[in-house]
């Protein structure tokens, strides 16, 4: 006996054919990231900072190609090597493209001038500015962790740091008003140049990029606003299980955190996959099968806004359930499962969940 | 009030605010009396007409005098009497201006001030007069009133009334005055021999002054209400002398309100308001005691007519925004509904910011409470019992007394008892609301039990004992102050325990008191059993003290008591307080290591102070210290074994408590991970990842229902997670077969993140059920 789809899932897929072929290629701008792990001074901050650098180089790798990923260090983490460097970068760059910048170290604020502590001469905040400044492209991200970074944000803002006694962040700034704010994502691990304490927020924004907890939209990636989120909700709760009052409360600037990824978790996962299903063609379409439709459900959600609420939820049900289907076909084939249902057999009503 | 200024503290700036736009009032208000303080015969005239009960009469003679070409005092004082206080302090303005050596002027002028609630105003100005007259009787008394009235120095105070009521040369008025505010202290402090000293005293100085007694007879009425005599003759003596004086009612109502009688102080304001309809005092009291036994309409339309008759009043102006919290924001739970009777069981007034966190708990530990103590206590309660929570402390304040600024966790009327919620305290802080509500339900079933006759020690002293046999955390919890006064020999005898709490004589003694109650309830239920605490009970509701209960029901007097007491405390924590010094250096040493991160130096200290004393388990016990310096090393066994020493003791610490749970996880038993974060619901409702836990474990345990009350808690705290919070609702309505409400939380979650394999999962199976009953449906 041959089943056939229901009449309403044809509709569906037929809609989603035809959305897909009226979809613009995307342009692919590229993102260089540049890392640099200031001095620790100490054995243990030391220790800190690489293991924080080597979650960060992790995260990033699965971001971008090895040749747009550059890592400071010890005794070469110098200025002149770094300003070199963004230098250069500055030539690769075309419209479009984005820099994500990580400052893993301490800081300092004399009151006018910031710097990142780095063996020599340190970064200071006029050298930051000048650098996001001079690179070509479209939104940059920047992120300085440690003691009094508040001050690099004010100084790159010229927006005033927050006062000791304000929240670091407003709870629903509306887009507008934080991206007048800044034209430049930026995250630092304090409100001001005050709170000189060594941080405990970078520690958990490197965990952010390589946990499932922060995925908070289960897209397997980790966007800024995740990361950063995380990182703010795991330092609360240091201070409050260690029974301290907060030295340390970060901030987030500029508009867009929440569609900047600085990390992708699954992506070892897929390339363990694919590894594994090497000569096994029917799981590797599975596989690649499976990517299409995540391609198309993070497709679809773009263009969410051009659609009645009604066909978006059509259309994304049955993505998500052809999505379903695959993944189980997939944990079956890998005998993690007992059944495998070979074919689609639903009813799905339009412009709603089903039961409803 | 033109223009003395002064810094005012913020609720009396609210006050201040009332008395700059209280209308120009113009009728016959209460007052007190002059008690010979003016000799004006023109006022006097009216004053005799006012305290007589001649209203209209009195009213007519005060408004002639108020526009005569008398003097600027007595004009004030004319204006004064029929309601218009602004006019009343412009012209006593004048009045000092044009006379400033006048000190009787400034003494009356204070009066006005105390009148309107401006203490410290009041007592500058008696000052100034005792300044220009320094024996001044009058200036002494009002003083001493302004101060008391102003929570003054108790010392300073008594050293004014005695200069006054001391000195046979002084007015008698003054000295009645003085003798009256002896008997008012002497009543709140439940000290009748005392008052029956100071009686016959006030009797003779006002007989031979030829001044009212009318406060004297309502003063009379009052002790006799409370020693439980007869007290309708004093009362109808007061009425004999003037038919309109409120207060014949209100005084006893005042010391029937303050001795938790609320139905009795109830109906004597009633009386008291009926009788005089401008005594905005009564009504606010009135009101609030309505509030107090949920009578909310009641309650309303008499605090707002206290308020527009009285402005000046703070309780009256805190009350007014409290009611406006208590309406808009706080709704109304009952159970059963439908009422199975005449009245549901229980009713919960819950913030609606927090009812969908709270509703469920506060239920089942009310619930739980009510058959306990209904057992116990063998007591089932006649009228709903009514719980209300208040995110915000000083609401919670000023709906049970009225006025901000004091440290109560929770307070009963009767049948209701109001608390702070777990957010009205920073997260951390060692507020443990569960406790709280069950020592705040075993004084609804105490109080009740002994219709409101149970002394203030012993409901106290119950409430603490059951706290540690059977609240939520058992275990006796005292505080390490608490300790400290044991070991200096602080507890008192307990014949004089209502002394701890009524008359304290020291800062901590309040809480050592509450301490020392649980402590004697313990060693009763101990030695002569738990019954005897539950007959002695009844003895007070039958009239009788404790010098007549104790020997009948334990079979010894008081001192031999004591005696056991103290040998019981000798036994139980002898060696603890005589190591107590060597303790808080333990004690103090593991967290400062902790702070150093000295790991080692605090697992050294920690060890030393949970041997030195196990059963000290508050937030600050070694042992938080301790598991968390090893896990700092860590040694997560000795962390786990800590924890879950900590935990068996009573510990409730809900960090602590998570990591435990934790670890009773990862170690495969999930039964105790189970009992341990329940028992953190008593402490931190509002931690997400308690329900997150607690909701895996109910379903792990084919608990979908429970598992669904978590989910939903979880969402209700709006988790960063959303996604997950809605697709852990939806497994659980999947698990109750409820496919429709899980679709819809399955949705929710699907619509925030589309590629979350464990919703896309479900929502296969879900489509798969909903395609294989619409092919079994099919014809």
């Amino acid at each position: 006996m041959t089943k056939t789809r229901p009449t309403a899932l044809r509709h569906a897929c037929a809609a989603l054919a035809l959305a897909l072929l009226a979809t613009p290629p995307v342009a692919q701008a590229a993102l260089y990231i540049s890392i640099i792990e200031g001095l620790g001074g100490m054995p243990e901050y030391a220790a800190d900072f690489r293991s924080m650098r080597e979650k960060v180089v992790a995260a990033s790798e699965s971001m971008t190609d090895a040749d747009k990923l550059f890592t400071f260090s010890g005794e070469a983490a110098t200025r002149t090597a770094v300003l070199g460097h963004f230098a250069d970068l500055g030539k690769k760059m075309q419209a479009g493209d984005r820099a994500a910048i990580y400052l893993l170290g301490h800081g300092s604020f004399d009151g006018e001038t910031y710097k990142f502590n780095i063996p020599g001469p340190d970064l200071t905040h006029g050298d930051l500015k000048d650098v996001l400044e001079k690179l070509p492209g479209g939104t940059h991200f920047l992120v300085s962790t440690g003691s009094a970074s508040g001050a690099l944000v004010e100084q790159i803002t010229g927006a005033p740091a927050p006062r000791d006694d304000a929240p670091a962040r407003p709870a629903a700034r509306p887009a507008a008003d934080a991206a007048a704010e800044s034209k430049y994502l930026l995250i630092a691990g304090t409100r001001n140049g005050n709170e000189r304490n060594a941080t405990q927020f970078g520690r958990f924004f490197a965990d952010a990029l390589t946990v499932t907890e922060a995925d908070l939209n289960k897209n397997n990636s980790i966007s800024i606003q995740e990361a950063f989120d995380y990182a703010d909700g795991r330092v609360s709760a240091y201070f409050q299980d260690e029974g301290k009052l907060a030295t340390e409360h970060a901030q987030l600037r500029g508009d867009g955190a929440a569609q900047f990824n600085l990390s992708r978790l699954n992506a070892l996962q897929l390339k363990t996959e694919i590894a594994e299903a090497s000569g096994d063609d029917a799981m590797t379409r599975l596989i690649e099968r499976r990517q299409q439709l995540d391609a198309q459900i993070e497709e679809l959600q773009l263009r969410r806004n051009s659609l009645s609420s009604a066909d978006y939820l059509a259309q994304l049900q049955s993505l998500v359930l052809q999505a379903a289907e695959v993944s189980e076909q997939i944990d079956a084939a890998r005998g993690e499962r007992d059944v495998i249902k070979p074919e689609l057999d639903l009813e799905i009503p339009a412009g709603g969940g089903l039961g409803q | 009030m033109g223009s003395r200024r002064r810094k005012l503290p913020r609720l009396l700036r609210i006050a201040r605010l009332g008395l700059l736009l209280a209308p120009a009032a113009a009728d016959l208000q209460a007052r007190e009396p002059l008690y010979g303080v003016l000799d004006d015969p023109g006022l006097l005239a009216c004053e005799q007409q006012y305290w007589r009960g001649e209203t209209a009469a009195a009213e007519g003679c005060y408004r002639s005098l108020s526009g005569s070409a008398g003097s600027l005092g007595i004009r004030a004082e004319a204006v004064w009497a029929l309601g218009d206080l602004q006019a009343a302090n412009g012209l006593f303005q004048q009045a000092v201006n044009a006379e400033p050596q006048n000190a009787l002027l400034r003494i009356r002028w204070g009066e006005l001030f105390r009148r309107t609630y401006q203490y410290d105003e009041a007592y500058k100005l008696f000052n100034e007069a005792l300044a220009i007259d320094a024996d001044s009787a009058w200036a002494k008394i009002g003083a001493a009133e302004a101060a008391a009235e102003g929570n003054g120095d108790p010392e300073e105070i008594n050293g004014l009334l005695a200069s006054v009521v001391e000195n046979g040369l002084a007015p008698a008025g003054a000295r009645l005055r003085g003798l009256l505010m002896l008997l008012h202290n002497a009543l709140r402090d439940d000290e009748f021999d005392k008052a029956d000293e100071i009686l016959p005293e006030a009797r003779r100085v006002a007989e031979e002054g030829g001044l009212s007694q009318l406060e004297l007879h309502a003063l009379e009425a009052a002790k006799a209400f409370m020693q439980l005599q007869p007290y309708q003759r004093f009362v109808d003596r007061a009425l004999a002398e003037n038919p309109a004086y409120g207060d014949a009612w209100a005084i006893p109502g005042y010391y029937a309100m303050i001795t938790r009688r609320y139905r009795e102080s109830g109906d004597f304001y009633e009386k008291a308001v009926a009788l005089e309809p401008k005594h905005w005092q009564a009504h606010l009291e009135l009101g609030q005691n309505y509030l107090r036994l949920n009578q909310v309409t009641k309650g309303v339309d008499h605090i707002e007519t206290s308020y527009a008759g009285d402005a000046f009043n703070p309780t009256a102006t805190n009350l007014m925004r409290m009611l406006q919290v208590f309406v808009n924001d706080m709704e109304v739970f009952n159970f059963p509904d439908p009422p199975e009777g005449p009245f549901p069981a229980l009713s919960l007034r819950l913030d609606k910011k927090e009812s969908d966190v709270l509703k469920d708990y506060v239920r089942e530990l009310t619930e739980a409470s009510m058959r306990h103590y209904g057992e116990r206590y063998r007591f089932t309660a006649r009228e709903p019992v009514v719980i209300e929570v208040y995110p915000n402390h000083e609401d919670f304040i000023v709906r049970s007394i009225g006025m901000p600024g004091v440290g109560l966790l929770g307070v009963t009327f009767g049948y209701l008892l109001a608390m702070d919620s777990p957010t009205a305290h920073p997260r951390g802080e060692a507020y443990h609301w569960g406790t709280t509500l069950w020592h705040e339900m075993a004084h609804v079933y105490t109080v009740e039990a002994s219709n409101h006759l149970v002394p203030r020690w012993y409901t106290e002293g119950i409430a603490v004992f059951e706290e540690w046999r059977s609240g939520p955390t058992p275990g006796r919890k005292i505080p390490l102050n608490v300790y400290q006064a044991m070991s200096e020999g602080k507890f008192l005898p307990v014949a004089s325990m209502d002394d701890g709490f009524m008359r304290p004589s020291y800062e901590d003694q309040v809480i050592v008191s509450y301490m020392q109650g649980g402590l004697i309830m313990d060693f009763i239920a101990l030695e002569y059993g738990v019954e005897k605490i539950v007959d002695m009970l009844y003895y007070f509701r039958d009239g009788k003290p404790l010098d007549v209960a104790m020997p009948e029901v334990l079979g010894i007097d008081t001192d031999t008591f004591d005696k056991q007491f103290k040998e019981f405390i000798d036994i139980e924590y002898g060696k603890l307080l005589r190591n107590l010094p060597g303790w808080q250096a333990d004690q103090k040493a593991a967290f400062e290591a902790l702070e150093a991160e000295d790991w080692q130096s605090a697992v050294a200290a920690g060890q030393r102070g949970v041997v030195a004393f196990p059963d000290y388990v508050e937030p600050d016990s070694p042992y938080v210290a301790l598991a968390r310096a090893y896990s700092r090393l860590d040694d997560t066994d000795n962390e786990f074994r800590t924890l879950e020493t900590f935990w068996q003791k009573g510990g409730y610490a809900p960090r602590p408590l998570l990591t435990l749970a934790e670890g009773y996880t990862a170690r495969g038993n999930s039964e105790q991970a189970f009992e341990v974060l329940k028992d953190v619901v008593w402490a931190d409702p509002f931690s997400q990842e308690l329900h997150l836990k607690l909701g895996d474990l109910y379903l792990a345990h084919d608990d979908p229902a429970l598992a669904l009350r978590e989910y939903q808690v979880l969402l209700a705290l709006n988790p960063p997670d959303q996604a997950q919070a809605n697709l852990k609702i939806a497994t659980a309505f999947d698990a109750l077969s409820d496919r429709d409400s899980a679709m819809q939380y399955l949705m929710q979650a699907i619509d925030i993140a589309p590629t979350y394999r464990e919703a896309q999962a479900l929502l296969l199976k879900l489509s798969r059920s909903t395609a294989a009953d619409a092919a079994a449906s099919a014809p």
